[in-house]
């Protein structure tokens, strides 16, 4: 397992490096010039010379690159270029909001999709399951946009049920006030898709010639939905899983926008509309960490879960 | 002991309670639709920002909060300035008394304005390490400025080095000596860029003076959450500052919260998140009542009237335009088969239509450089080509564009003719890029958009790479010359980004900037703009109306031609 583990990780380090070309090409092709932000809407030429002099964009490109390596080395990447905050220091501040409306969401979705899932998949073919599918069917089809808008206006401005936005200080406010409005939406969002892709797992397993050797044994139904079923309808749930957390770092952009939550999707946003590239590599570089790091733990998770796996 | 640490206590608690006239209790909540970046003066030129500066900073002159048109007035000065008889030496005579807002960098001294402060202020502009996007306003106008800037190359302005041009005659005395004569630099002073800074708070915060302004305004920041929510309070060392026998400000905190989403912007206000708001454009109809015959005649929804909100509106001191890139071979040149491909373009444009559908009938026709509201307006000109698609057709016609046997037009010479127009990518452009694509179809001129952000675009543009672009310019001062600029030929590539050059013009223009605003330079205002609507470097756009709203209990609620904010003459009374 240990070997495992870190060759894993050994090579995480030229996946990271493509990560890194890739950003860095991509940045240099498509961007935009930030210069040309900064000079404001009259400059001279010499103006515009100072202000890629202090950003580094008149060192040829290698340089800027061995520049960016360095920085993804040291984990330090500087200050933004559009606002002069220290990127640490705005990522430090956008992921706290952020993980307060994804955490909680994820885990709700997850525990909520994962329990209607099963039930459904139990009584397949059943007017509940019928009408689940049916209602699931419907709410995927609906995009995200809608609900948010619809949402915000009728639960919170017609109804007066929840704040229309705001964010506080207190992480009990936040949760208790202005969190349950975006965090209702985004289950609402996340949990028709969900079901349907746990429903099908469950149905594959309970399809399963094991199932039928522990009916003939006489274990009872809960004993084989909760003991042999669910463990191996996990696998599926744990790649899911591990594959949204990186995401949670990047926040859920449209709810952060439209309720007033300062975190990381706005920031995401703000930096490419301004070409902020320190905050875009800094959010890149964490987030292709999280997701090859989650990958690797997925694959430990996989082995506990199910003994039969083989790390290789 | 005792008694004497008592008596100092209670002067310090009278002293304070006389100077903050402002009620911490009271808090004004509004939102900015477009996130801020900083609050370093000489750093940071974008609106939202600039409306955070104007309440933490105070520039020597302002503008008189009631008076219409905007009026200059002192600011943190005795009186207005001395103005030397050629306009080239201003001499200003500071009040005693003012304090910076209390700091760490201070060391518990209360620290006063003096004339070094604004002189540092105005070089910080000229520093080549800054990068000041108010540059353009100050280089080249003060006597010995260029040489400093000169000797400091890339590196750091020599603050101690005196230059002629910005001296601090004595503490309270600045004096400014210009190049040349300028009679509406006062304008350019009363800019929140302009304000004070304290040199020691500046190098202190060197690393990051965006999110440390230490000014003398009515207000300090307290909190600062890039892109998310900004808290002013009421800065406790403001001076007395009275109007119609209120003290000012009145409301102790302001909170700045940043939405970007329509929706959500509108339901806070009304929902009473949000004190103060702008109305959407989605939200017009629900807000407004517009009367369909004449647009500009609007009054508040009854439901909204109901509630007391308060509606006030103001026509923004802008101008929008379509230009053509006088360099390009195809659409550019003097030559009058380009002339008339220009023209054509201009009289196939439904411009009434796109105030109609675009703007919502929010906004007038331009038909000046100058906007109303700006000095060396004139409202009698027409100088915008009326809309007649068959006309246009007529007049490529004739000059030789001929339609090919693809049913598009061909330049004169036969060659395939093909305009590409500029354009960013949100739903907004989209509509403009239709009326655009419906223009050039009823001429029979192959139309193509070239997408980008708009960084992207201005560097194509300072390429010569563009073709058309449609930009905006608001008033950084309301001087006609802020705008006549625009198409004179030395800010080519630059603010003239048609890159229009015509000698007449400029000779007119130069001359123009040795009058001040009156009858006699209106007259060379009027020539160049005639010699514009000849050579048809830009197509007219309009000029937006903005209307803001406040709800019942915020008084004293009136927008203000030149100011960003009015948050400090507002009080809030539930």
């Amino acid at each position: 397992m240990f070997a495992y583990i870190l060759r894993r990780l050994w090579q995480m380090v030229p996946t990271l490096f493509g990560v890194m070309l890739l950003l860095f090409v991509l940045f240099n092709w498509v961007g935009g010039d930030p210069s040309y932000i900064l000079a404001g809407k009259s400059f001279s030429a010499d103006t515009l010379a100072n202000i890629r002099h202090q950003l580094g964009l008149d060192q040829s490109l290698p340089q800027q690159f061995l520049i960016f390596v360095r920085q993804v080395l040291t984990l330090d990447f500087g200050i933004s270029w559009s606002t002069q905050q220290p990127v640490a220091e705005i990522l430090a501040s956008r992921i706290g909001p952020s993980l307060t409306l994804a955490l909680p969401m994820l885990l709700v979705s997850l525990l909520l999709s994962v329990i209607i899932a099963a039930i459904v998949a139990y009584v397949r073919g059943s007017l509940t399951d019928r009408i689940v599918t049916l209602i699931c069917t419907l709410a995927m089809s609906v995009s995200a946009l809608v609900y948010i808008i619809a949402g915000q206006y009728w639960l919170a401005h017609k109804l007066g049920w929840f704040p229309i936005l705001g964010w506080s200080d207190s992480l009990a406010t936040n949760l208790w006030y202005y969190i349950p409005l975006p965090l209702l939406l985004g289950l609402v969002v996340s949990l028709a898709p969900d079901i349907r892709f746990y429903r099908s797992c469950f149905i594959e397993e309970m399809g399963h010639d094991y199932v039928r050797t522990a009916r003939a044994k006489g274990l009872s139904e809960r004993t084989i939905m909760l003991k042999h079923v669910m463990r191996n309808a996990l696998i599926p749930v744990v790649t899911s899983l591990m594959m949204s957390l990186p995401y949670l770092f990047l926040g859920a952009l449209l709810l952060e926008r439209f309720f007033g939550i300062p975190g990381m999707g706005n920031e995401v946003l703000n930096a490419v509309d301004r070409s902020d590239f320190p905050v875009i590599k800094a959010i890149t570089i964490y987030v292709a960490l999280a997701t090859m790091l989650f990958n690797l733990l997925a694959d430990i998770v996989y082995k506990l879960i199910d003994p039969r796996v083989q790390l290789k | 002991m005792m008694k004497k640490r008592m008596l100092v206590a209670a002067i310090t608690a009278l002293f304070t309670m006389a100077a903050q006239a402002a009620d911490m209790n009271k808090v004004l909540r509004v939102a900015f639709n477009v996130p801020e970046t900083g609050f370093d003066p000489a750093k940071v030129s974008d609106t939202y920002s600039g409306a955070i500066i104007e309440n933490v900073f105070d520039p020597l002159v302002s503008y008189d909060y009631l008076a219409r048109p905007a009026k200059v007035i002192p600011n943190t000065t005795v009186a207005l300035p001395a103005v030397s008889a050629d306009g080239r030496v201003y001499t200003f005579k500071l009040k005693p008394g003012i304090y910076f807002a209390a700091d760490p960098v201070f060391k518990g001294q209360k620290r006063e304005l003096t004339a070094a402060d604004y002189a540092y202020a105005i070089k910080r502009h000229l520093d080549p390490t800054i990068n000041s996007p108010w540059s353009f306003l100050v280089d080249g106008r003060f006597v010995g400025a260029d040489t400093l800037v000169k000797a400091a190359g890339k590196g750091a302005l020599n603050y101690d080095s005196p230059v002629e041009g910005i001296k601090a005659l004595d503490k309270y005395t600045l004096q400014l000596t210009l190049t040349e004569g300028n009679y509406n630099f006062l304008q350019i002073l009363a800019m929140p860029a302009f304000g004070a800074v304290a040199r020691e708070a500046i190098e202190a915060y060197a690393s990051n003076t965006n999110a440390k302004p230490v000014g003398t305004g009515p207000y300090t920041l307290k909190e600062w959450k890039p892109g998310s929510k900004i808290v002013l309070e009421a800065n406790p060392n403001f001076r007395k500052l009275v109007l119609n026998g209120q003290t000012l400000p009145k409301v102790g905190r302001v909170e700045v919260s940043i939405i970007e989403e329509e929706q959500p912007l509108w339901l806070a206000f009304i929902n009473k998140q949000l004190d103060i708001s702008g109305i959407p454009q989605a939200a017009l109809q629900e807000a407004l009542v517009i009367d369909p015959k004449n647009p500009l005649n609007v009054k508040l929804q009854p439901k909204y009237a109901k509630q007391g909100i308060q509606l006030e509106r103001k026509k923004d001191l802008e101008v929008t335009y379509q230009f053509f890139n006088m360099q390009d071979p195809v659409v550019g040149g003097s030559a009058k088969e380009k002339i008339a491909l220009r023209r054509a373009i201009a009289m196939a444009f439904p411009r009434s239509e796109t105030i109609a559908a675009i703007r919502r009938g929010q906004a007038v026709p331009m038909n000046y450089v100058i906007p109303e509201g700006v000095a060396g307006h004139n409202p009698a000109f027409k100088g915008a080509v009326k809309y007649d698609p068959a006309a246009a057709n007529a007049l490529l016609d004739r000059f030789g564009y001929k339609v090919g046997a693809n049913g598009l037009r061909t330049l004169p010479d036969g060659k395939p003719l093909s305009i590409e127009m500029a354009t960013g990518t949100s739903g907004i452009e989209k509509q403009w890029n239709e009326y655009w694509q419906q223009a050039f179809d009823s001429l029979k001129i192959q139309l193509t958009f070239k997408y980008g952000k708009w960084n992207e675009l201005n560097k194509a543009n300072r390429q010569n790479k563009l073709q058309m672009w449609n930009l905006a310019w608001g008033a950084d001062y309301p001087d006609g010359e802020n705008f006549m600029q625009l198409l004179y030929s030395k800010n080519a590539g630059d603010a003239n980004s048609a890159s229009f050059r015509h000698a007449e013009y400029d000779r007119l223009f130069e001359a123009s900037l040795k009058l001040q605003d009156g009858a006699e330079r209106n007259r060379l205002y009027d020539a160049m703009n005639k010699i514009v609507v000849a050579q048809q470097p830009w197509i007219f756009g309009d000029t937006r109306i903005r209307s803001s709203l406040a709800h019942s209990y915020v008084k004293n609620f009136k927008l203000h031609p030149l100011l960003n904010t009015t948050w400090r003459y507002i009080d809030i009374q539930k």
